[in-house]
């Protein structure tokens, strides 16, 4: 089963763009399919500033205009902490052997992780929620052009066919964008969902990008409750730190090794992992 | 140095560096403030398809929504992240009369309709941490579909937490033959005395003026950087 991928950006020569934005060749990507898709945001952002090192400028951060009238963030109240750029005070550091160890994952553990992962901390089994990503668009909040886009077929076992697909088809997908996306300045990465017929309370997601081994950026999005046997959107906007020059084109010359981990987290328990990686040289 | 002339140095640098950044597109303006609002009404008031065309997107192959969508709709002087919260029945595959009479009050359950729970009562669960609410009705429905909207406002007038909240009112579909006037809806809705002392905006609205959509948006950000002026006034 593979994807439908549509690149609906405008087909213009980046190069008579006239703002930072602008002239964005859509991007392609090739997914391996089964089930879900990655909801990682293809938007590997680079918040490290030329001086190297992971503590670099913050990243994209938002403001908020003045405060909610309820008490304290309880399990229910959506929220996104954006620019969390390095392992967050007292949060101590893990690896994934530990964490491998352990019977439960919570989101505490994975933001401790300094590198991506070798390997899945869970196994498609744990998604006993059936969560179910359907949908994935970004866009280029500056121009509306929708970058890049990708549905998941309706579901069509053909009954009794057994394919010999990899476990982990599913949970992976590879992007291949052009060098004009790291220019951009703000993106709209939206996500489509399906849940099961059992309430989700706290639905969380942490996502975490490295370039080589080195943390660019961290997500993490409560979505808190969902309703049962509900397909839900969300649309969040990604502010891009201006990238250095050198940074960028080591991106670019070389693809793959800006990889992202996206963690999926029920009432605190991990119980989805999805993996994508990202080149920017435009071929693939 | 003295103090004056110091605290002159600094501000001087950090104007100059602003406009440094700004004109050497080296960082991002100084970023809006940002609002969670949550956006309810009955199944076919026209939620969706208002966000999407705030956010400039097409409308075609909207369905109604069975569970939340959130949406960042970017405005010139501030962000509002909106919870759009589907007013209709959930596993419900298709559209049609049947869903718009799926209310808290009525129970409908047409052939197709594979459920007959109702997202409504869900609600509630998304209330917390909102800072603002938009109601969206559909000004044609009938005298019965109404009374179930000026019900549902009610309610979410009072709602604990929502009672101190700005609201925006919108009457949708103020473009068909069949719309109720906006006054008409005030007077019906008995907004006056039952909301009185509360914030609220009731404007009409239609896809076909967006223009206007987004002033009456407009309106209700002004409110809600007002109460974040005066933190201790309900």
């Amino acid at each position: 089963m593979s994807y439908s991928c549509t690149s609906t950006g405008n087909s213009q020569d980046p190069s008579s763009s006239n703002k930072s934005g602008g002239g964005v060749n859509p991007g392609s990507c090739s997914g391996s399919s089964s089930s879900g898709v990655s909801s990682s945001n293809s938007s590997s952002s680079s918040s490290v500033s030329s001086g190297g090192g992971g503590g670099g400028s913050s990243a994209s951060h938002s403001v908020r205009g003045g405060k909610s009238d309820s008490k304290p963030a309880s399990a229910e109240a959506m929220k996104v902490k954006k620019g969390c750029n390095t392992t967050d005070v007292g949060v101590p550091v893990t690896t994934e052997e530990e964490l491998l160890a352990n019977t439960i994952i919570t989101p505490e553990d994975v933001l401790g992780l300094q590198k991506i992962t070798e390997n899945y901390l869970c196994s498609p089994e744990d998604n006993i929620y059936n969560i179910d990503f359907t949908r994935f668009k970004i866009r280029d909040m500056e121009t509306g052009t929708v970058l890049f886009e990708i549905t998941k077929p309706p579901a069509s076992d053909k009954g009794g066919e057994k394919r010999d697909i990899d476990p982990n088809a599913g949970r992976f997908v590879r992007y291949q964008f052009t060098p004009a996306f790291l220019r951009l300045r703000q993106v709209g990465a939206t996500v489509e969902f399906t849940v099961g017929d059992i309430p989700i309370n706290n639905f969380r997601m942490i996502e975490r990008h490295y370039f080589r081994d080195q943390l660019l950026k961290s997500f993490d999005f409560e979505f808190g409750f969902c309703i049962p046997s509900s397909k839900n959107t969300c649309e969040h906007i990604y502010e891009f730190p201006p990238l250095s020059e050198d940074i960028m084109r080591e991106m670019i010359l070389h693809p793959y090794e800006t990889q992202s981990d996206s963690f999926y987290f029920v009432d605190n328990k991990l119980v989805m992992h999805n993996k994508a990686d990202y080149s920017y040289s435009g071929g693939p | 140095m003295s103090e004056h002339i110091r605290l002159s140095i600094a501000l001087c640098r950090i104007g100059f560096y602003t406009c440094l950044r700004t004109l050497c597109c080296k960082g991002p303006p100084t970023p809006r403030p940002e609002y969670d609002v949550v956006c309810i009404g009955l199944s076919g008031a026209g939620k969706t398809a208002l966000l999407s065309r705030l956010c400039s997107e097409g409308i075609d192959g909207i369905v109604p929504t069975t569970g939340f969508s959130i949406k960042a709709v970017p405005f010139p002087n501030a962000v509002l992240n909106v919870k759009e919260l589907g007013g209709g029945c959930q596993g419900a595959s298709n559209g049609g009369d049947d869903w718009r009479l799926c209310t808290y009050l009525f129970q409908w359950s047409h052939g197709n309709v594979q459920r007959s729970d109702n997202i409504k009562k869900y609600w509630s669960r998304y209330y917390q941490g909102s800072q603002g609410v938009v109601f969206v009705l559909d000004s044609t429905v009938s005298d019965e579909e109404m009374e179930a909207c000026r019900s549902e406002l009610h309610l979410a007038l009072q709602h604990p937490q929502l009672c101190t909240l700005p609201f925006l009112i919108l009457a949708n579909h103020q473009d068909s033959p069949t719309a109720r006037a906006v006054p008409e809806i005030k007077k019906y809705f008995e907004l006056e005395p039952l909301a009185r002392g509360k914030r609220w905006i009731l404007e009409g609205s239609t896809i076909n003026n967006m223009e206007a959509v987004r002033e009456s948006f407009s309106q209700l950000i002004r409110l809600l950087e007002e109460k974040e002026l005066r933190p201790g006034r309900i």
